[in-house]
């Protein structure tokens, strides 16, 4: 226990944001409507301070706290700002939405700021516990946030199908690592790979175990067949909780991805490699097959989620440091691409009114030749076209999944994402050569336009030199995972 | 070959230029469209003038490699490359490009600023440049999927018209597919070969025409060149592609992007060349494409469709030049590029001309222009004659060495006839379109019913077709002079082996080429003569379009992808769960079955309790209420009493397994929350609607088996499997270390304080929570039951009002008994206070809850606090021992003094507990009791 302090320390950006998210919240008590600002504010410096704190703890070694229970690596370390980067985007992005609707208020900062230690715990877990504790923390943060605006019901009716289908894939994770326990003896993460290594007493225990870890794990990514709840809950919610859903934890998820399979079930990556292809090619196949025929562009969006993921898991599976980059270079360029292409649909929805159909793009070159540039880049990064940042990232996952030997799968997701390009092209078509249908003018501040120019250039720009990214994703997997 | 010469800086540098120039349009533009045009071209001119002084290298038969190290460690290099391929093609972009940025300033209407069109057509330029400057493959599919992107932009140009926005994306989804199938092809490519780098791709050629993945990589590679090229079955999206303006049909679908496909062919050509499924597939597609697209081209009545169809002729006759894989049809092939370039962009340019002279593009109306503009007809006639293959055109030349390879082809063993007898017919149909490209347009009688008068067109428009023209006949004349060294660099950079001996002359003398030739030209004529009858006859075939082929695949795709949708995404929760649960089902059952060992070695010397008869009694008691309360579950009553039941099994089990602190609480639990329960029926209807059809609760009751089954055979193996519990150490610890032998009271306060303390916390926010929800909110009871019976009058029985109230001390007394011994027997505070609890409630139940609240507290949110208080305020006292929070201070206090202070701090802890139990009970009790004031009032 004389190592508190030091524990203290490791945890610290953990400990400073719940600290601030607690402030927040009472201090939101004693604010009057027009001095809400401050809060944006306050959570924006939260962001900042947890970051400077990151940033200056960082070191390539690894270091444990709390008996095990927690751990900073490089990765933890480059995610997590990663995820401070994007709700730091969100909260400028959703201001203004949000203020227009009546939620612009300090439950939604406190939420947000909740469930992002809940996605810092995640990415720091080193125990099973630890990690479903954060998971659950974001997970219930989420479903508060989409039911935020309570009045609306198909809110509601999102949060209620979200919560009881998390519910439910919560259960299976911990029914899962409960097996595991069973199985190994232990509840810590490498202790559990130790075990393993030594070779399990209880093979069809740790087998079965693992069925229900990769299935709750890809409920959280929304990973097909687990992706029931993805559309319904980005139509639903409010697009700036959808855009929050759809961004910031995946990182984190992917984080417990890495914890769960790579750091503890190594040993067995043979046998989650099996599941983790049918997803994978269901997933893309899947999304991108759904898209085609979606109507409304949130779930459109949420259709390219799922085979975004796919391709995600495409570098996962093939259980390489090469694939581990990989994914951890895709993840963080889909983060951006979602946030860049959620922005558009906030941009373009004002009071009164949900941007919310394909149709409500149309002729945007006419209106806003510069908003639809940008957007024409998201899509085109959405749909993998070089030179823009989604080029790169699939083509890594699919040179790792290359390397580990899935040369038909590989030409299968190629294919897929020529489907896939198609529905991302129509979105070009609409804006570019039909009619106007809503010729009002764009309303939105300026700080979201800036927003909006930077995010979508940046696709660009990391387009032109991913190698800055690359070079993170490569680091940080170097150092962490032995 | 592979040179670092001091100008290689040169090379990234025109290619920088190039895609930094695309911007100077855009800027000229405000400065008139003729600055926009001065700034495309001299971008052009810039990047080209660049590029000269190393083309004296070039042609000396280096190679010109210029690395750029970017992501070495994704093999992506910015690797640039100059071989006598590349200087061909770099030559016939920018030359060729030039002159379009002539011919389109006169083209496109006054009022088009053009920024826009030259900033498109300088990004497809770069971009093209790029693909034929690519050392690195990858880089070359990068600039690939740029060049199908721009040329999307440039044929959707005039967006207002739907035909153009079909047009575009149609050759995107073709082109920009097929560049993905190319990234697939490369990426594998480069795999085999270890290197993205042509050189050491070129260098591996054996190993990769070895590897079993070759045949894939064939076909992937030969996708990207096909469907750029558009060759049969992917040459639909060529003629729609028609609806651009005539200046990016000249540049794009005449001289460049349509080249890339062939340019990949040659550029790939020493690597995978030399199969027998080289030989087959290229050459027999080239050919088809060859025949069917002269075919086509006939029957076309818009002359730019016509242009079309007989550019992918063309295409094919140089993709089957390469197929057949001697140095010389390289040789020809490549040559064929060059004299296509020239003759096909002139023919465009001068199509335009008509076309903007005349508005309209159909053969049957556009006639007899010879008269009205004499200069054009000239040039066109000139161009299309080379196209046809008039000797001392540069179209001749190319067609008789492609003749002359025909004849002495023998990489065919069937049949040595085929080749020269499908190289004549496609000489014939060529004749023939060409002949009816000259004759309908500019003789056949008068113009019909134009939309403008045709004159001749301004100056300088002509220009860029009279260099064209004028070069078709200096190389069909000059051959050697002119294009020799040219086509002998390319040709070897192509082959990457020494050059065939070759002869660039008109006049080789008679024999069967020239013979072929005779007979094409003479029967080309004789076709065209009879053409009514032709066409009459081909009205007749079934048509055989491609494009409504990709429109209808278009469209099932949708259906399908609809129908799947229907299936997976129809909104209904339960139908998302039960395929959760089907998913998890599969996959459990898959992993168990995998690993066959649930039935082995985790059920195989288990060993459990016997069971004896009151357990299977219990046991089926437990069964048949929770079967009871699934099947009732609509009579709400009967389903509430039902789960009492199993709750109360549960307790008994916990008393069989001699756990008796559970039981107690568990029994606790289960009163406190049936009754409250209860109370929340009142304000519901007592049944609930039915509303699964047979066919879903069958659907749930299979997979609630199968799950339920599963996880019970898991548990059981896990139950039975061979473990060590931690129960030994907290029965050792319980005295030493906690001072009580409750073992479960010593763990709940002592050991994991810390947690109940949470855990408290969690009840009390559920309780505010209650508190929250219930507080504003008034219901209105009903007053008739479900048989429209009225309640009773009288809520509040007066015999059980009188029973009751001796029993609140005696319960009251139970409490505080069972709370004080918690620590060393059966109890606790958290059992205490459920019983208070429960007390306090019957007392409501009986007595009415006005009865209650005027004798109990009116606000419970302060003593959930002071609970809270409590338990934390004791754990902070051990602050003042110099100990950590809670927890541990207990454990280490082993001297006798001490002793009382212990366990006097355990006890103040158990008493916060007592009351935030009592306090949540209470108070969720009084905020249902309060939606009872709508009756009263």
């Amino acid at each position: 226990m004389s190592n508190i302090f030091s524990d203290l320390i490791t945890a610290l950006p953990e400990i400073f944001v719940l600290g601030m998210a607690m402030f927040i919240l009472l201090l939101d008590l004693f604010l009057k409507p027009s001095q809400r600002g401050l809060i944006f504010w306050l959570s924006q410096l939260t962001l900042a301070g947890a970051a400077t704190i990151t940033v200056i703890t960082h070191t390539p070694a690894v270091s444990y706290a709390f008996n095990g229970m927690f751990v900073d690596d490089p990765m933890a370390d480059a995610l997590k700002v990663m995820t401070y980067i994007g709700t730091a985007m969100m909260f400028v992005y959703t201001r203004h939405y949000l203020s227009l609707r009546g939620m612009f208020r300090g439950e939604y900062y406190a939420l947000v700021l909740f469930a992002m230690v809940g996605m810092m715990v995640m990415i720091s877990g080193q125990n099973f516990l630890t990690l479903y504790m954060g998971l659950e923390l974001l997970s219930l943060c989420l479903y508060a946030l989409v039911a935020l605006d309570r009045d609306n019901p198909r809110a509601t009716e999102a949060a209620m199908k979200y919560f009881v289908l998390g519910a439910l894939a919560s259960g299976m994770l911990l029914y899962g690592m409960s097996m595991m326990y069973g199985a190994t003896g232990s509840l810590n993460i490498a202790e559990v790979g130790e075990s393993l290594m030594q070779g399990a007493p209880t093979y069809s225990m740790l087998i079965l175990g693992l069925v229900f870890i990769v299935a709750g794990l890809a409920f959280k990514l929304g990973a097909v067949p687990f992706q029931m709840w993805v559309p319904d809950v980005y139509h639903g919610s409010p697009t700036a909780m959808t855009m929050l859903i759809g961004s910031v934890p995946k990182l984190a998820a992917f984080a417990m991805v890495i914890r769960l399979l790579v750091q503890g079930l190594y040993v067995v990556a043979v046998d989650w490699q099996g599941m983790l292809v049918i997803m994978a090619v269901l997933s893309i196949a899947i999304g991108n097959v759904a898209a085609i025929a979606q109507t409304n562009i949130k779930r459109m969006l949420a259709y390219s989620t799922i085979s975004h993921i796919g391709f995600l898991l495409f570098g996962l599976m093939s259980a390489s440091m090469n694939g581990f980059a990989s994914s951890m270079f895709y993840v963080s360029a889909y983060v951006l691409m979602t946030l860049a292409g959620f922005g558009m649909i906030l941009l373009l929805s004002r009071q009164g009114f949900e941007a919310e159909n394909l149709d409500d793009l149309k002729g945007l070159n006419q209106r806003s030749p510069w908003n639809a540039f940008l957007m024409l880049i998201v899509m085109f990064s959405m749909a993998g076209v070089p030179p823009t940042l989604g080029f790169y990232a699939k083509f890594t996952v699919l040179q790792a999944a290359l390397e580990a030997g899935f040369v038909g799968l590989v030409i299968f997701a190629v294919l897929m994402a020529a489907v896939g390009a198609f529905y991302y092209l129509r979105v070009v078509k609409l804006m570019y050569f039909d009619e106007p249908q809503d010729t009002s003018p764009i309303d939105a501040p300026t700080g979201m336009r800036v927003m909006l120019s930077v995010n979508a250039i940046g696709l660009l720009v990391l387009g032109l030199m991913p190698q800055a990214l690359m070079g993170i994703s490569a680091y940080a997997m170097f150092y962490s995972i032995q | 070959m592979i040179e670092n010469s001091p100008y290689a800086f040169l090379l990234p540098l025109a290619l920088l230029t190039a895609f930094a120039g695309v911007l100077l349009p855009l800027l000229a533009e405000s400065h008139g469209r003729k600055l926009a045009a001065i700034a495309a071209g001299a971008v052009m001119a810039v990047s080209l003038a660049l590029l000269v002084p190393l083309f004296a290298l070039v042609v000396s038969g280096q190679t010109v490699v210029v690395p750029v190290e970017w992501l070495p460690d994704y093999g992506f290099n910015l690797a640039f490359r100059l071989d006598g391929l590349g200087m061909l093609f770099t030559i016939l972009i920018l030359g060729i490009g030039l002159l379009v940025v002539l011919y389109a300033y006169y083209y496109l209407p006054d009022k088009d600023k053009l920024g826009r069109f030259y900033a498109l057509l300088l990004l497809f330029m770069s971009a093209m440049l790029g693909i034929v400057l690519s050392e690195n493959l990858l880089m070359m599919v990068v600039f690939w999927e740029i060049t199908s992107l721009s040329s999307f932009l440039l044929i959707a140009y005039k967006s207002e018209a739907y035909e153009s926005r079909i047009a575009a994306r149609m050759a995107l989804v073709v082109t920009g597919g097929g560049g993905l199938a190319l990234l697939a092809g490369i990426i594998l490519l480069g795999q085999v070969a270890g290197s993205y780098e042509l050189s050491q791709v070129i260098a591996a050629a054996d190993l990769i025409k070895a590897d079993p993945l070759y045949p894939l990589i064939l076909t992937l590679v030969l996708l990207g060149a096909f469907t750029k090229s558009a060759q049969f079955p992917f040459h639909f999206w060529l003629p729609n592609a028609m609806a651009a303006p005539t200046p990016v049909s000249a540049y794009l679908h005449s001289a460049t992007m349509v080249k890339a496909g062939v340019f990949l062919l040659a550029r790939l050509y020493p690597v995978l060349s030399g199969t027998d499924a080289w030989l087959i597939s290229v050459s027999a597609i080239g050919a088809i494409t060859l025949v069917y697209g002269a075919y086509m081209a006939m029957y076309r009545d818009d002359f730019k469709g016509l242009l079309a169809y007989s550019t992918i002729s063309h295409l094919g006759l140089i993709t089957l030049l390469f197929g057949l894989s001697t140095p010389m049809s390289v040789v020809a092939g490549v040559f064929h590029i060059i004299n296509h370039a020239i003759f096909k962009a002139s023919l465009f340019m001068a199509a335009g001309i008509i076309d903007h002279e005349c508005g309209t593009r159909d053969m049957r109306r556009v006639n007899g222009l010879f008269k009205l503009m004499p200069i054009t007809a000239t040039l066109a006639m000139v161009a299309a004659a080379s196209m046809a293959g008039v000797p001392l055109l540069n179209g001749f030349l190319s067609k008789e060495m492609f003749f002359t390879e025909a004849v002495l082809f023998t990489g065919f063993d069937s049949s040595h006839l085929i080749l020269p007898v499908f190289a004549t017919i496609a000489g014939i149909l060529a004749v023939a379109y060409s002949a009816r490209f000259i004759h309908d347009v500019f003789f056949n009688g008068d113009p019909v019913d134009l939309p403008r008068q045709p004159h001749e067109p301004p100056r300088w428009m002509r220009v860029p077709v009279e260099i064209l023209v004028l070069l078709c006949l200096v190389v069909g004349m000059f051959p050697a002079r002119s294009v020799g060294t040219l086509l002998a660099t390319a040709a070897g950079a192509t082959l990457q082996a020494p050059l065939p001996a070759y002869d660039l002359k008109i006049w080789h003398g008679f024999n069967l080429a020239l013979v072929m030739s005779v007979v094409a030209l003479a029967g080309g004529v004789a076709l065209y003569a009879q053409r009514a009858t032709l066409i009459r006859w081909n009205d007749k075939l079934p048509s055989l379009n491609s494009k409504t082929g990709f429109e209808r695949l278009h469209r099932f795709m949708a259906a399908q992808a609809s129908r799947i949708l229907a299936w997976l995404d129809n909104g209904s929760l339960q139908r998302y769960i039960a395929l959760l649960c089907a998913f998890v089902l599969i996959y459990g059952g898959w992993a168990s079955y995998r690993n066959m060992s649930l039935s082995d070695a985790s059920f195989s010397g288990a060993s459990s309790s016997p069971i004896d008869i009151a357990a299977m009694i219990a046991l089926a008691a437990m069964a048949l209420g929770t079967i009871g309360t699934t099947l009732l579950h609509h009579r709400r009553l009967l389903a509430v009493i039902l789960i009492g039941i199993v709750g109360l099994v549960v307790s008994l089990t916990f008393v069989r397994f001699s756990a008796p602190d559970l039981a107690l609480t568990q029994l606790s639990v289960e009163v406190v929350t049936i009754v409250l329960m209860l109370l929340a029926l009142y304000y519901l209807p007592q049944t609930t609607p039915k509303e699964s059809s047979r066919l879903r609760v069958g659907r749930d009751v299979l997979l609630a088996a199968g799950i339920g089954g599963g996880m019970a055979l898991a548990t059981y193996a896990l139950l039975t499997s061979p473990f060590s519990t931690i129960s030994d150490f907290y029965l050792q610890q319980s005295v030493p270390g906690g001072g009580g032998s409750n073992v479960v009271n010593v763990i709940l306060v002592d050991f994991r304080g810390f947690d109940t303390l949470g855990e408290i916390a969690v009840l009390a926010m559920a309780a505010l929570g209650a508190h929250a929800l219930l507080d504003q909110l008034r219901l209105l009871p009903p007053k008739h039951d479900s048989a429209g019976r009225q309640w009773a009058q009288e809520p509040h029985p007066l015999f059980l009002r009188m029973l009751m109230q001796p029993l609140l001390p005696l319960a009251l007394a139970v409490s505080v008994y069972i709370f004080l011994r918690g620590h060393n027997l059966p109890g606790g505070g958290f059992v205490a206070g459920l019983v208070t609890g429960v007390a306090l409630i019957l007392q409501s139940l009986a007595g009415g809850l006005s009865f209650a609240e005027n004798r109990l507290p009116r606000s419970y949110p302060p003593l959930l606090g002071l609970g809270l208080a409590f338990a934390a305020g004791i754990g902070l006292v051990s602050w003042f021992f110099s100990r950590p929070f809670l927890t541990s201070a207990h454990g280490h206090f082993h001297l006798p003094l001490l002793g009382d202070i212990e366990l006097a701090s355990v006890i103040i802890f158990d008493l916060g507990v007592y009351l935030v139990v009592v306090a949540t009970v209470l108070l969720i009790l009084s905020e249902l009791g309060k939606l009872h004031k709508g009756e009263q009032t």
